[in-house]
């Protein structure tokens, strides 16, 4: 059988291309129509209009969870990348075993399932959860708190849990390439330890951790499940309204609105974060070896 | 006699039931360019280590210009290190890379740029400052490495094999270049490599060792040529090692039978009885067949004949001895494989050691 | 001290965040084998009775048989669209290949949030009822770039030369295909269609928006969690979390121990080219 390609190797990616472009490029750009257009019942009809957006900026209850998404993003982000740091650094140094068996713990962490473990943290921090049930019986309560669940604290901390493992590796993969004579070389100039973590352990995950850092914020503002489950009314986010606006009251014009509205300051965001480190020249740091 | 700028007591390390340094004593004058050399294994790099700060001996000392420092740091000890790789710091230009110890010491800015000029000038490399590591050539980021060494006026400049990953055009210019700071700093360079032919051309004193012990510590002349045992013989140069039997001995001269032969030799009160003599390849001469050449020369077979561009290099297996010679000899010793011929060489042009029963005969490389 | 590389305080550090990483997951594990319907301390005793409730209901089975459905047709659908997508681009050399690898990869840089309800409204649009099938595609929207790019990865890694000899011995791109290039890169490409059964079995988010009267497993999960509480929600998660692991497993093994044979067989795979000039030449 001879079969000549017309076209060119390329001609193979045509089915998954046109599936793409039919399925999801086309679905975007319809939704970002639908935002200028006026919402009814589950669909959208004529005449454009500004008017989703400016119920999106007017009343206080999207500023309130605007506020609430750019604080659990933050935070979820710090969290995950400081407590990712040193654990990326003792796993890239540690020797053998110890390596092995950390790395599969994370690696397995990172399996499971995410509505798993927002009922797992459900279950810990409710008043008859574990923390609260611990407490008591060791006596240091009387009565179970109740500000451990249902406002952004609980969220926070789902979300970081979520998100660590994926942040340590991609920490641990970033750092791969910085042998330890690097950090010899430093020490031998005069470095005592937090000076080889300023100077060079830092710079070089400086643009890896920021990604991942963006990654981590931009999900987790966007998230609805964990809100839902977790937040209570304190701790509603932005997606949460989204999701209700597409499902539960079928106002697709103002729900296409605010999610236009979130993915335009994640741009931003993201432009910031690339112009910061283009500026600081640390965004291409290659290794010579 | 002045205080030596580095000196070692008793420095042993171990790891478990590996002894990588058993009891090294050695002291190194200011201004030395000393050269630990032996195959890998032998210590080497672990005592460079340990004078960088790196490792901790298992016992003994170290003293840099007389004060103790076994215990501090590496950070803290006036020694700096070039490793095999060039290892410059990808995210800092060379200026940065250079100046990296001065701005953990937070010296000026001024004073940075201006000691950082003088280092790249040094190196030959004046105008580098913003270039990148990747930007540069292997042999250039290595002068950049020993520039960021240099900068901060060490004690001593330790250095582990840094020509190794070089090309090796690039590796002999590089030789030039390091002879030529050492002399312009007046620095003490302890340099380690597996390289003997680095090692001689470098030198200012050469430690011959071998797992863990220093066989020999000596100007390159010297260790070349009176190498105080088989293994320095064969490990610093080529050498040919015969088993032979001294049969008699005074002050200045010995008589020494290589199976039937005899030859009379210089040594020194050299002992009866069964000894090594060591022959440099340069130092042998290849003449025409016995019948021909008459005397008591050893006779032998060319098993092999190599053109070297500068003269040849002749295998020769000794008729009745079972030993193979090496010999290397200018252009117009002419001979082919199979050819019959007889060797020769001077007597003060070859070197007695004494031989236990415990040692092996050596094969020339 | 070699080099101040050893820290202990990182060590501590890391110890603590592997505590926090699956000191909850552990919890849920150990109450989906609680005796009694409780979800905190004190601990009554163990029992399987969960499990059992769980793998008996009608509903729970739908729903797997559903999510099964699903992550199998979006298994080979990725499969086949991602490896020709992948050997396309990879083989050529045309300019387009940046900007198709951009829109490759575009579906990754979406939270799951703005994938489901642009897919939602695309399909509303096109006047799609939402089904399985309206899942299935928008899984395989989602999934396309993680196999995508193990994919390219492994076809890139392949030794060019290869091909070029087989087709110097007159195998065509497909004969060329199917005999020098599947033979060595099938384990990673069949453990990356793993990876992507598994990433739709769990899948969510999007779901959730693309969903129609059928349920699939973690839609099920989730409108368990609005209503009952009991340990029969531990025992499904804990049985998905296993799950998802052996897939997982299975797909790291599959591609170590096809790099590992590719490596050793390079010299071997030429030689199934002798029968292929055969065929072309009778």
């Amino acid at each position: 059988m001879t079969a000549r390609l017309r076209g060119g190797p390329l001609v193979l990616a045509t089915p998954a291309a046109a599936g793409l472009l039919l399925f999801f490029v086309a679905p975007l750009a319809a939704f970002g129509v639908y935002s200028f257009l006026t919402g009814a019942l589950y669909e959208v009809k004529p005449p454009f209009t500004l008017g989703n957006y400016e119920d999106v900026f007017a009343g206080n209850l999207n500023g309130k969870l605007a506020r609430n998404s750019l604080v659990v993003g933050l935070l979820s982000a710090t969290v995950c990348v400081a407590a990712a740091l040193p654990m990326a650094y003792w796993l890239r140094y540690a020797s053998g075993r110890r390596r092995t068996v950390a790395l599969f713990l994370i690696v397995a962490s990172f399996l499971a399932s995410y509505l798993v473990r927002i009922y797992a943290w459900r279950s810990i921090l409710g008043e008859n959860g574990v923390i609260n049930r611990a407490l008591e019986g060791v006596g240091v309560i009387s009565e179970p708190l109740g500000f451990l669940l249902y406002n952004r604290f609980a969220v926070t901390i789902a979300l970081v849990h979520i998100f660590l493992s994926y942040v340590v590796l991609v920490l641990y993969a970033a750092l791969a390439p910085l042998q330890a004579s690097y950090l010899e070389v430093a020490q031998d100039l005069g470095a005592g330890r937090l000076q080889r973590w300023r100077r060079v352990v830092l710079p070089l995950v400086a643009a890896p951790a920021l990604s991942a850092f963006l990654f981590v914020f931009v999900l987790s503002a966007s998230d609805y499940v964990t809100p839902q489950f977790l937040g209570g009314t304190n701790g509603a986010l932005l997606g949460l309204e989204v999701q209700v606006s597409f499902i539960g009251t079928g106002d697709y014009a103002y729900g296409a609105a605010i999610a236009f509205c979130m993915l335009a300051s994640f741009v931003v965001c993201y432009a910031l974060i690339a112009l910061g480190l283009r500026l600081t020249r640390l965004d291409k740091v290659r290794f010579a070896t | 006699m002045s205080e030596p700028r580095v000196r070692m007591e008793q420095v042993s390390r171990r790891f478990g039931a590996v002894t990588a340094l058993d009891e090294l004593t050695l002291d190194i004058p200011p201004g030395e360019l000393l050269t630990l050399l032996g195959p890998s294994g032998c210590g080497k790099t672990t005592l460079l280590r340990i004078i960088a700060g790196f490792e901790r001996p298992s016992s003994g000392r170290i003293r840099i210009d007389g004060a103790d420092v076994t215990s501090v740091p590496a950070n803290r000890r006036p020694t700096n290190l070039v490793f095999q790789r060039p290892t410059l710091f990808p995210h800092l230009d060379v200026l940065g890379n250079v100046a990296f110890g001065m701005q953990v010491a937070r010296v000026g800015k001024a004073e940075q740029r201006r000691k950082v000029a003088e280092a790249l000038a040094l190196v030959r490399l004046e105008g580098y400052e913003r270039r990148r590591s990747h930007e540069l050539s292997g042999g250039q980021m290595q002068r950049v490495a020993l520039a960021r060494a240099l900068v901060n006026r060490p004690a001593v400049l330790l250095l582990d094999e840094p020509l190794s990953a070089l090309d090796l055009k690039i590796r002999l210019e590089m030789e030039v270049e390091l002879r030529r700071v050492h002399r312009e700093t007046g620095a003490t360079f302890v340099y380690v490599t597996h390289d003997q032919r680095e090692a001689m051309a470098l030198s200012d004193r050469i430690v011959v060792m071998d797992r863990g012990r220093v066989e020999q510590v000596g100007t390159p002349a010297e260790v070349y040529r009176r190498p105080s045992s088989v293994f320095a013989a064969s490990f610093v140069g080529d050498a040919n090692v015969l088993p032979v039997d001294v049969l008699e001995a005074d002050a200045t001269s010995a008589l020494v039978g290589l199976g039937s032969h005899r030859r009379r030799v210089e040594a020194r009160d050299a002992a009866r009885g069964p000894a090594w003599l060591v022959l440099r390849p340069e130092a042998v001469r290849v003449a025409g067949a016995p019948a021909d050449v008459g005397g008591d020369a050893p006779a032998g077979l060319v098993r092999d004949a190599a053109f070297r561009g500068t003269g040849f290099t002749y295998r020769i297996e000794l008729t009745g001895l079972g030993v193979e010679l090496k010999a290397e000899t200018p252009p117009s010793s002419v001979h082919a494989v199979g050819d019959r011929v007889t060797v020769e060489w001077d007597a003060s042009a070859c070197w007695l050691l004494p031989r236990g029963g415990e040692d092996e005969a050596a094969t020339p490389a | 001290m070699s080099g101040g590389r050893r820290s202990p305080l990182a060590g501590t550090f890391t110890l603590v965040g592997l505590v926090f990483l699956w000191a909850p997951l552990a919890l849920m594990a150990l109450f989906s084998l609680h005796a009694t319907a409780s979800l905190s301390f004190p601990f009554e005793g163990f029992s399987t009775r969960w499990y059992a409730q769980v793998l008996d209901s009608p509903e729970v089975r739908s729903a797997a048989r559903n999510s099964l459905i699903v992550a199998s047709a979006t298994a080979v659908g990725t499969l086949v669209l991602g490896t020709l997508a992948a050997y396309g681009l990879t083989r050529s050399r045309s300019r387009l290949r940046g900007p198709l690898t951009l829109l490759f990869f575009l579906p990754i840089t979406l939270p799951g949030l703005f994938l489901g309800v642009a897919m939602l409204v695309g399909f509303r649009r096109a006047g799609l009822s939402l089904s399985l099938l309206t899942v299935t595609i928008a899984h395989l929207v989602y999934v396309f770039p993680f196999f995508f790019m193990v994919a390219r990865a492994a076809l890139a890694r392949l030794d060019p030369a290869l091909e070029e000899m087989a087709m110097d011995l007159g195998a065509d791109r497909f004969t060329t295909f199917r005999r020098v290039t599947l033979p060595q890169v099938w384990p990673v490409l069949v453990g990356a269609a793993c990876l992507a059964f598994a990433l739709s079995f769990d899948e969510f988010v999007i779901t959730f928006f693309v969903i129609g009267p059928d349920s699939t497993l973690p839609l099920y999960v989730w409108s368990s969690l609005r209503r009952t509480i009991d340990p029969s929600i531990n025992a499904i998660s804990t049985l998905l979390l296993l799950f998802t692991t052996l897939l997982f497993a299975i797909t790291v093994l599959l591609a170590s121990w096809g790099e590992r044979r590719r490596k050793g067989r390079t010299a071997e795979a030429p030689l199934g080219l002798v029968p292929a000039a055969v065929e072309r030449a009778g």
